[in-house]
C-alpha cells in the first residue's frame, strides 16, 4: 500500500528508518551469533526475522549467504528469491548478484538444468559475463576399450582391485599390481616367474572366457532346470558337482578344487545356484564381459596384431604394465606431446623413470614447464642437452639421461614451491646439487627398485628451511657439520665428503653434501640430523646453540628417537636440553638392568606426559623449559630405588601443578589432563574420554598414584615406629598378585618358542613377589632400610606413569589395551639381549603366537601413538571383503585421530575451514562459467595438484562439470587453494571471510589454524605437534613406504573441521567423534594399491555423508513452510 | 558342551499398573515379576549363565536330568539356580518351591532375538553359532573343501539355532551376521575370499565380542589350520574373554595333531577351559565328523542360570557342578572351570 500523504509519509519514513534500524540490528545480531559458533541459533534469527518481512531482499540475501556458508540445498532458492525481490524493488545489479551465486552453487550441486534456468534469470535482470560452458562431447572422450570376460567385480576380486573403481582407473590399477606383485626372481635363475596372485588372474581369465562361451551371443549364463545340459556344463566349468538327485536335497560339493576356488574366489554367485538347483528353478546370470577405457589405442601398447588379446598381453609382459602405469599418469597435453615425438618402444625402455617421475612432466604450448621457470630454463637446457623450449624432446633426454637422477631431481623440485624452490633452482645450485646427486656412476639409479629411492632427496627438498636473507638454515653453524663429516663415525659417509668438509665454506657446502648422500642407498644419517636439528629450531625465537647442536649430534645414535620432545615444546632452553642428555647418560650408566629400565621407563613417561601437556598447552609454554628442567633434575645422580620412587612422585606432583592441577586425588587430576585439561569443562565428550581412560587403566590393572603414595606414606611412618597398614598392603598385593605371567598355562614347546623379554619377565615377577610385611620384619629397625622399602614401589610407579602415556595415545577400540592386561607392564625398555633399545623409536615386538607373546611394544616411549595404532590396526574389521588396509598408512591416521585434541578449537576456527571450502568451490564455478576469473583460479590448481589431475579438474571446469572437478580435488587442495587467492568482492562468503579475519585475527591466521587443524608428522617434521605444510601428497617411499604419504595426507582434519560446521558438531565433540569417524574411513576403505588416495578419500567422503545423513541437514523450506 | 556368561542386569521394578518389571543392558532373561507390587527401587544383579554337558562312563550324553539332580558352587558357596533348560528346549524358571514354569515371551530380549529371526521367538531357544573360518594363505588348498563342510554344517543346525558364519585373515570380515536363514548364512560363507597373513587369535577375540552382546546360549566355532603369524593378542587373553562370557570354543584344526604342537596345544588349552571340544581332521569326510559332533554337543547340553551369592573373590571363581544322584556320582560333568567378575 503506498501512502500519499505527508503526515503519511513521515510515518513512513519513520518506520523505514525504525526497520532499517531493526534490520541492521538483526543482521549485527545474527552475525554475532554466527561468530559464536551458534550457526542454527543464526538460521532461527533469519527465520523469525523473515516472518516478519518476508519479502526483505537483503535479509533474504542474507539468509541464502547464511545457507550458502553451512552447505546447505535450501541455499540455491533463497538466492532466487531474493534475486526476484531485488528485481522487483528495481535493483537490478544486486539481482544478477544474487542469481550468480544461485548458477554457481547449481553448478557445485551438479545440476546444470537448474544452472541454464537461473542463468536465463541471471540475463533477465541485465546480467553478462557468465556462460556456462557445453558439456564435454562424447568424442573428446576415450573411446577405445578392452574387454575382460565376465563382471568387474569377479575380475576385481581376483586381480585385487577395487570393485568400485573409475573404469579409467582399473588398467592403471592392474598394470601397477601386476609390476609389484605379479613377479619374483625364480629360485632356479636370474629370470622372474609368475607370482601365485598372477597364476591366479592368468587361470581365473582363462575361466571367465569358458564361462562367456557358455554365457552364448546373449551374454547370460542360463540354467533352465535342475536336470539339464547346461546344469552340467556350468558344473563342470565351475569345478563342482551335484551331491544328491535334483531337489530340495541337493548339495554342490567340490569335484575340481582348482577350478572351484576359482569360482569360488572370483564370487560366482554358487549359493544362488545351489539355491535354483534345490528348488528346480531356473538361474540366470548376466555375464557380459566388461569394457574399459584403453588409453590411446589397444595397438599402440601390444601392436595391431595382438590387440585383439590385449588382456593376455599385458598379463604377461611387465615393462609394458610399467610402461602403461607411467604413460597414465601424463596429462593428456604432455602425453600426446610425448607420444607423437618418441618412439613408443624408446619410451618403454625407460618405463621406470617414466613410472617415477614422468607425474611431474608438463608441457604447455610445447614446452616443458620447468621447476624456477624462466630464471633456471639455460641451466635446465644444460643439464638435460636440450632447451625446455622443445618440450617432447626435453623429457625424452631428460628420460634417458643418467638412469634417472636428473628426472628425480626434476620431479622433486616440482613438487614444492616458495623461496626454497627458488634457492635450489638458482642455476648455480641446480648444477652443484645434481652433480652431487647423479655422482660419477649413475647405475643404478633411483627408478630401479619397486620403489623410489629417492626418498631422502625428496624430504630435503621439502624440509629445507631459508634464512631471511635466503641462504639455507644450518643448524648449529657450518662448524658443526664440518665435525660432523670428518669425524664420519664408522666410516659411514662418503670419504670424499669427509675429506673435502674442512674446507667448507657456506651452507651451499653443506646442502651439497647432503644432496650427495641422498644417492646412497644406506641409511643417510647426516640428512636425518640435519632435517630433524632444522626442525627443533623451526619454531624456536633463538635457535640452538653450536655447542648444544655439537652434543646433540655426538649422542645422535643412542638418543636420536626423543629429540621431537624438544620440537614439540619450542621454549626449552639448551641447558634443559643438555640437562636432559646429562640424566639420560646417568640413567644408561646403571649396572643394574631391573633399576635401569624402570628408571628410563619412568624418566621417559614423565618426559612423555609433559609433552603431551605442553602440546596441548595445559603446561603453559612460559613454564615448559622450568618443568622439564625439573622434572629431569632428580634422574641426573639417580642410583637407587628409594631415589627412582621420589623422582616418580616429585614428578608426577610436579607435572599436575605445572599443568594447573594443584588438588584433587593424583589419579583423577592425571586422567584429566590425559583426557585434555585440568579445567575441561564437564561435557560428554569429556566424561566419555575419561571412561575410556578409567576402563584401560582397570584392564591393565595398574595402581592410582594415590594408592602407591599413600601405602610409601605408611612405609616412611613404619621407620618411625608406626605399624603397617595391612589393609592398605593387602590391596597393592591384591592387585599385582592378580596378574598372571603369559608362561603359566603355556605347553612346554609354547615356551620355548615366544619370545617374552626377559627382563620383562623379571620386572612383573619382582612386583607380584612383594612382601611389605616380610621386608619390615627384616629391615628390624634400622630406619634407613625401613625407608628403602617404598623404592620397592618404584616398579609400579613406573607402570602406572608409563600407562598414562598409552591411555592418551590408545587408539579407537583399543582392544588389545582392554585385553592383555600385561601390555603397559611388558613395554619392554630394553630389548633383545646385546641390542639396547631403551632410546629408539619404539617398535611392535614381531606379530604372531607365540613370537610375539601376546604383543609388547619394545623400546622407547618416542614413537608410542604410531607403534600402538600400528598394534590396533588388525582389529578393525573392514567393510568389504578383500579390502586392502595399508599397513603403513592405517597406523599414522589413527595417531592422527588422537594425538591431536579440540578442547581448545574455538567455533570461528571451524567455520573459518568451512567457509574456506565454500570458498574454494565458489572459486571454481567462477572459473568454469566466468573466463575472465580462470587463468588465477587455474593457477592456483596447478599449484596444488599434479599436473594430470590439475588438467582433468582444468578440463571438467572448462566444460561446467565443476562438481566432477570437485570431486577430483582432495580437501586440503581445495583449503590450499582457497587460501592462496585473495578474496573477491562480490563474493558473500569472501566478505565473510574479511570479517572472520578481523574479528578474531589470532584464532584465524595461517598458524594458528595449522595448530588446529594440522596433522602430526613424525617422520617428517620430527614433531607431534598438529601443523598444516600444505604438501602435495607424496608417493610411496623406499625405506618409508606409505608412512610419509600419509604424513603428507592432510586432508581428513580439515574435511572433519568443515563437517563440523556443516552438522553444527561443537569443538569439543571432535574429541570422541574424530577417533570415531576415522576407524570408519578405515573400514570403508577399499584400495586397488599402496597410492591409492583417491580410495581414501572416497571413504572419508562417505562416512561425512553417513555423518550428514544421521544429523538430518537443517532445511531451509522451514521458512517457506512457515511463510505459507 | 556348552559354556556359561555372566549378564549384567538391571532390574528397575516399577509399581505401575501392578506389573511393571524393566530390564535393561544388552542381555538377560525376563523373568516373571515376583514382587510387581514392591515399592520402585534399583539393583545391580550378575546373572551367570552355564552351559555343560554330562556323560556316562562309557561317554555317552546323559538326558533327562532335572534341575533337582545338580548341584551348582562357586568358590564352594553353593548357588540357588534360576533357569534351567536341556538340548534346543526353551528354559525354565525354576520357582521357589522347585517346579518350573516358562519364561515369559514378552521381554525386550526374546522380543529382539523375535525380530531378528522369524523362526526364533525365545532368546533362550536354540544356539547362537559362530562360525569363524580361517581364510588366510595357511588355508589355502583346503579352502574349497573346507567351504562345503562349513555349508553342510550349516545346513545341519537345528531348526531354532542362529548361525553367523566370520572369515578372518589379518582382519575379520563379517561375511554373515548371525541369521536365523541357513541360505543367507552360505551366501556369506561362499563369497568368502582367500588370502593374507592369519591373525587367528585377533579374529576369535572379535568374534567373541560380538557374541557377548548377543542373549542367550552362544559358542563359537573356529575352522583353521592352527598357525598364527599376525596376531597381537595371546591365545590365553582371548580364551579368558571367552571363559568370562561364557562362550565355548569348539576348533576344528585342519592339520595334523602332531604337525603343529604349538597351535595343537593352543587348540586344546582353549576349547578345553571354555568348555568347548578340540578336532583334529585333515579330510574333508573328518571335519564332517567333527561338525556332527559339535552339532550333538550343542543338542545334549544343559543349560542353567544364577545369580551369584555373595562372594568376596573378585579374582577368579572357580564353579563346581555336582550331580546330586548317587548314579551320578560316575558321570562326568563337562564345563568352564570358572569365570571373573567383570571389572567395568
Amino acid at each position: 500500500m503506498r501512502v500519499r500523504y505527508p503526515a503519511a509519509l513521515t510515518f513512513c519514513a519513520a518506520a523505514v528508518l525504525s526497520a532499517f534500524a531493526d534490520q541492521t540490528a538483526t543482521l549485527d545480531h545474527i552475525q554475532k551469533l554466527e561468530l559464536a559458533g551458534d550457526s542454527a541459533g543464526a538460521r532461527e534469527a533469519f527465520q523469525r526475522a523473515l516472518k516478519t518481512s518476508p519479502e526483505d531482499a537483503e535479509l533474504l540475501g542474507g539468509y541464502a549467504a547464511l545457507l550458502e556458508r553451512y552447505r546447505n540445498p535450501g541455499a540455491r532458492e533463497e538466492y532466487r528469491r531474493a534475486a526476484v525481490r531485488w528485481q522487483a524493488t528495481g535493483q537490478s545489479q544486486k539481482a544478477q548478484a544474487e542469481a550468480r551465486r544461485a548458477i554457481l552453487l547449481d553448478l557445485i550441486d551438479g545440476d546444470r538444468d537448474a544452472a541454464r534456468k537461473d542463468l536465463a534469470a541471471y540475463r533477465e535482470y541485465g546480467g553478462t559475463g557468465v556462460t556456462i560452458p557445453a558439456p564435454a562431447a562424447a568424442a573428446e572422450r576415450p573411446s577405445e576399450v578392452v574387454y575382460i570376460p565376465g563382471p568387474m567385480r569377479s575380475f576385481a576380486r581376483m586381480a585385487a582391485i577395487s570393485p568400485d573403481a573409475d573404469p579409467a582407473t582399473v588398467l592403471p590399477a592392474l598394470a601397477r599390481n601386476v609390476v609389484t606383485n605379479g613377479y619374483q626372481a625364480s629360485r632356479s635363475n636370474d629370470e622372474l616367474e609368475e607370482t601365485e596372485y598372477l597364476k591366479l588372474v592368468h587361470r581365473y581369465v582363462s575361466q571367465a572366457w569358458e564361462l562367456d562361451q557358455l554365457a552364448g551371443p546373449d551374454k547370460v549364463i542360463k540354467v533352465p532346470a535342475c536336470e539339464s545340459t547346461q546344469t552340467n556344463d556350468l558344473l563342470r566349468v565351475l569345478g563342482y558337482r551335484m551331491r544328491g538327485g535334483c531337489g530340495s536335497e541337493v548339495v554342490l560339493e567340490t569335484v575340481n578344487a582348482s577350478r572351484a576356488f576359482l569360482t569360488t574366489d572370483s564370487g560366482f554367485p554358487l549359493a544362488e545356484l545351489e539355491q535354483a538347483l534345490r528348488t528346480d528353478k531356473p538361474f540366470s546370470y548376466d555375464y557380459h564381459p566388461t569394457a574399459v577405457p584403453v588409453l590411446y589405442s589397444a595397438a599402440y601398447w601390444v601392436g595391431a596384431k595382438e590387440k585383439n588379446s590385449f588382456l593376455d598381453a599385458f598379463l604377461g609382459d611387465p615393462a609394458l604394465c610399467r610402461f602403461y602405469l607411467g604413460m597414465s599418469k601424463l596429462d593428456p597435453e604432455t602425453a600426446a606431446a610425448m607420444k607423437q615425438h618418441t618412439p613408443a618402444l624408446k619410451l618403454r625402455s625407460y618405463a621406470s623413470v617414466l613410472d617415477f617421475f614422468g607425474g611431474n612432466f608438463e608441457i604447455r604450448d610445447g614446452k616443458a614447464v620447468i621447476p624456477g621457470g624462466e630464471r633456471s630454463a639455460a641451466m635446465w637446457g644444460e643439464l638435460v642437452g636440450v632447451s625446455p623450449d622443445k618440450g617432447a624432446d626435453f623429457f625424452e633426454k631428460l628420460l634417458i639421461r643418467d638412469d634417472g637422477w636428473l628426472a628425480s631431481l626434476y620431479d622433486a623440485l616440482s613438487r614444492i614451491q616458495g623461496p626454497v624452490q627458488d634457492y635450489l633452482t638458482q642455476p648455480a645450485h641446480m648444477k652443484r646439487f645434481y652433480e652431487a646427486v647423479r655422482g660419477k656412476i649413475t647405475t643404478p639409479g633411483p627408478a630401479r627398485p619397486v620403489f623410489r629411492s629417492n626418498a631422502d632427496m625428496m624430504l630435503l627438498t621439502t624440509r629445507l628451511r631459508l634464512e631471511p636473507d635466503g641462504k639455507p638454515h644450518i643448524p648449529g653453524g657450518l662448524d658443526v657439520w664440518k665435525q660432523v663429516f670428518i669425524h664420519n663415525p664408522h666410516n659411514r659417509y662418503d670419504q670424499k665428503l669427509s675429506k673435502a668438509a674442512p674446507g667448507w665454506k657456506d651452507g651451499d657446502d653443506v646442502i651439497e653434501a647432503l644432496f650427495a648422500l641422498c644417492r646412497k642407498p644406506v641409511d643417510n644419517e647426516p640428512l636425518k640430523m640435519f632435517m630433524a636439528l632444522s626442525d627443533i629450531d623451526r619454531n624456536r625465537e633463538k635457535p640452538l646453540e653450536p655447542a648444544t647442536v655439537e652434543r646433540l649430534t655426538s649422542v645422535w645414535n643412542t638418543y636420536s628417537a626423543q629429540y621431537t620432545m624438544f620440537n614439540d615444546a619450542p621454549g626449552v632452553s639448551d641447558k634443559t636440553i643438555l640437562a636432559w642428555l646429562d640424566a639420560a647418560e646417568n640413567l644408561d650408566r646403571i649396572k643394574d638392568n631391573l633399576l635401569r629400565q624402570d628408571a628410563i621407563g619412568e624418566m621417559q613417561g614423565l618426559t612423555g606426559l609433559w609433552q603431551i601437556f605442553c602440546r596441548q598447552g595445559s603446561i603453559p609454554a612460559a613454564n615448559a623449559d622450568q618443568a622439564l628442567a625439573s622434572l629431569v633434575a632428580p634422574f641426573a645422580t639417580l642410583k637407587s630405588n628409594r631415589e627412582l620412587f621420589d623422582a616418580g612422585r616429585s614428578g608426577l606432583n610436579l607435572l599436575a601443578t605445572s599443568a594447573g592441577a594443584a588438588s584433587g586425588p593424583m589419579q583423577d587430576r592425571m586422567l584429566n589432563l590425559i583426557a585434555g585439561g585440568a579445567h575441561l569443562q564437564p561435557s560428554d565428550a569429556r566424561s566419555s574420554l575419561i571412561e575410556q581412560e578409567q576402563r584401560i587403566f582397570e584392564a591393565q590393572k595398574l595402581l592410582t598414584p594415590d594408592l602407591i603414595f599413600e601405602l610409601a606414606d605408611n612405609l616412611e611412618r613404619v621407620s618411625k615406629g608406626e605399624k603397617l597398614n595391612a589393609k592398605l598392603a593387602a590391596r597393592m598385593a591384591a592387585r599385582v598378585t592378580d596378574i598372571q605371567l603369559p608362561r603359566n598355562s603355556m605347553s612346554g614347546t609354547e615356551k620355548n618358542s615366544m619370545a617374552f623379554g626377559f627382563w620383562v619377565d623379571k620386572h612383573i615377577e619382582e612386583e607380584r613377589k612383594v612382601n611389605f610385611r616380610a621386608l619390615i620384619d627384616k629391615a628390624g629397625k634400622d630406619p634407613e632400610k625401613l625407608k628403602d622399602i617404598r623404592g620397592l614401589l618404584a616398579p609400579s610407579l613406573r607402570d602406572t606413569i608409563v600407562g598414562y602415556n598409552y591411555l592418551h595415545y590408545a587408539p579407537p577400540g583399543a582392544e588389545i589395551l582392554i585385553t592383555n592386561p600385561l601390555f603397559v607392564r611388558g613395554h619392554d625398555f630394553i630389548g633383545m639381549s646385546g641390542a639396547n633399545h631403551s632410546w629408539r623409536n619404539t617398535e611392535l615386538y614381531g606379530s604372531g603366537w607365540p613370537s610375539n607373546a601376546g604383543g609388547r611394544l619394545v623400546g622407547s616411549l618416542a614413537g608410542l601413538p604410531y607403534a600402538l595404532a600400528e598394534a590396533e590396526q588388525n582389529f578393525l574389521v573392514p567393510t568389504q571383503t578383500q579390502a586392502l588396509i595399508w599397513g603403513d598408512l592405517v597406523p599414522q591416521m589413527l595417531l592422527t585421530a588422537t594425538a591431536p585434541r579440540f578442547w581448545s578449537v574455538a567455533p570461528e576456527q571451524v567455520h573459518w575451514v568451512g567457509m574456506h571450502m565454500r570458498n574454494g568451490e565458489s572459486l571454481l564455478a567462477e572459473a568454469s562459467v566466468d573466463e575472465a576469473a580462470r587463468s588465477k583460479v587455474f593457477a592456483a590448481i596447478n599449484r596444488a595438484a599434479s599436473p594430470y589431475r590439475a588438467s582433468a579438474v582444468i578440463s571438467d571446469l572448462k566444460t561446467g562439470d565443476v562438481k566432477q572437478a570437485l570431486d577430483q580435488l582432495t580437501p586440503s587442495e581445495l583449503y590450499s587453494i582457497s587460501i592462496s587467492l585473495a578474496p573477491t568482492d562480490d563474493c558473500p562468503i569472501a566478505k565473510e571471510i574479511d570479517r572472520y579475519r578481523k574479528a578474531a585475527p589470532s584464532l584465524v591466521s595461517d598458524e594458528a589454524i595449522s595448530r588446529t587443524w594440522g596433522t602430526p608428522k613424525p617422520t617428517l617434521a620430527n614433531s607431534y605437534a598438529p601443523e598444516l605444510l600444505n604438501l602435495r601428497t607424496f608417493p610411496t617411499l623406499m625405506g618409508y613406504s606409505s608412512r610419509i604419504m600419509a604424513e603428507s595426507w592432510e586432508s581428513n582434519q580439515l574435511y572433519w573441521a568443515d563437517l563440523a560446521d556443516e552438522t553444527g558438531v561443537r569443538p569439543e565433540e571432535l574429541n570422541v567423534l574424530v577417533p570415531q569417524w576415522t576407524e570408519k574411513v578405515v573400514e570403508r576403505i577399499f584400495a586397488s594399491h599402496l597410492e591409492d588416495w583417491p580410495a581414501l578419500l572416497k571413504s572419508l567422503r562417505s562416512v561425512g555423508d553417513d555423518v550428514r545423513n544421521s544429523a538430518g541437514k537443517p532445511d531451509s523450506t522451514e521458512r517457506a513452510g512457515s511463510e505459507e | 558342551m556348552r559354556g556359561m556368561r555372566r549378564i549384567s542386569l538391571q532390574f528397575c521394578l516399577r509399581a505401575l499398573g501392578g506389573t511393571a518389571l524393566v530390564l535393561s543392558l544388552g542381555a538377560g532373561i525376563w523373568l516373571y515379576a515376583q514382587e510387581a507390587s514392591t515399592p520402585v527401587f534399583k539393583s545391580k544383579v550378575d546373572l551367570v549363565v552355564l552351559s555343560f554337558t554330562v556323560t556316562d562312563n562309557k561317554g555317552k550324553y546323559v538326558n533327562g536330568l532335572k534341575p533337582g539332580d545338580f548341584k551348582v558352587y562357586e568358590d564352594g558357596i553353593p548357588e540357588k539356580l534360576s533357569t534351567f533348560s536341556e538340548g534346543d528346549r526353551p528354559a525354565m524358571q525354576i520357582l521357589e518351591d522347585g517346579s518350573m514354569r516358562p519364561l515369559l515371551p514378552t521381554a525386550p530380549e526374546a522380543m529382539r532375538v523375535a525380530a531378528k529371526s522369524s523362526e526364533s521367538n525365545d532368546a533362550f531357544v536354540g544356539t547362537n553359532v559362530f562360525i569363524l573360518f580361517d581364510t588366510s594363505n595357511f588355508m589355502y588348498r583346503g579352502f574349497v573343501y573346507a567351504e562345503d563342510a562349513i555349508a553342510d554344517f550349516v545346513r545341519g543346525l537345528d531348526k531354532a539355532d542362529s548361525v553367523a558364519v566370520y572369515t578372518f585373515s589379518r582382519n575379520l570380515s563379517r561375511a554373515s551376521t548371525l541369521t536365523s536363514d541357513r541360505s543367507n548364512a552360505i551366501v556369506g560363507l561362499r563369497k568368502a575370499v582367500a588370502g593374507d597373513d592369519t591373525a587367528l587369535y585377533n579374529g576369535l577375540l572379535l568374534t567373541l565380542r560380538d557374541a557377548a552382546k548377543v542373549p542367550g546360549r552362544k559358542v563359537v566355532i573356529v575352522f583353521s589350520n592352527g598357525p598364527d603369524n599376525a596376531s597381537m593378542v595371546a591365545p590365553d587373553d582371548v580364551r579368558a574373554v571367552a571363559e568370562d562370557e561364557g562362550i565355548p570354543i569348539y576348533v576344528i584344526s585342519t592339520n595334523d595333531v602332531n604337525k603343529d604342537p604349538i597351535s595343537s596345544s593352543v587348540f586344546r588349552r582353549i576349547s578345553q577351559r571354555t568348555g568347548g571340544k578340540a578336532y583334529w581332521a585333515k579330510t574333508w569326510q573328518k571335519q564332517v565328523e567333527a561338525f556332527e559332533s559339535i552339532r550333538e554337543d550343542l543338542g545334549n547340553s544343559y543349560t542353567v542360570t544364577y545369580y551369584p551369592a555373595p562372594n568376596p573373590n573378585e579374582g577368579f571363581r572357580r564353579i563346581d557342578i555336582q550331580i546330586v544322584s548317587d548314579t551320578g556320582k560316575h558321570y562326568r560333568v563337562r564345563s568352564r572351570p570358572g569365570y571373573r567378575p567383570r571389572a567395568f
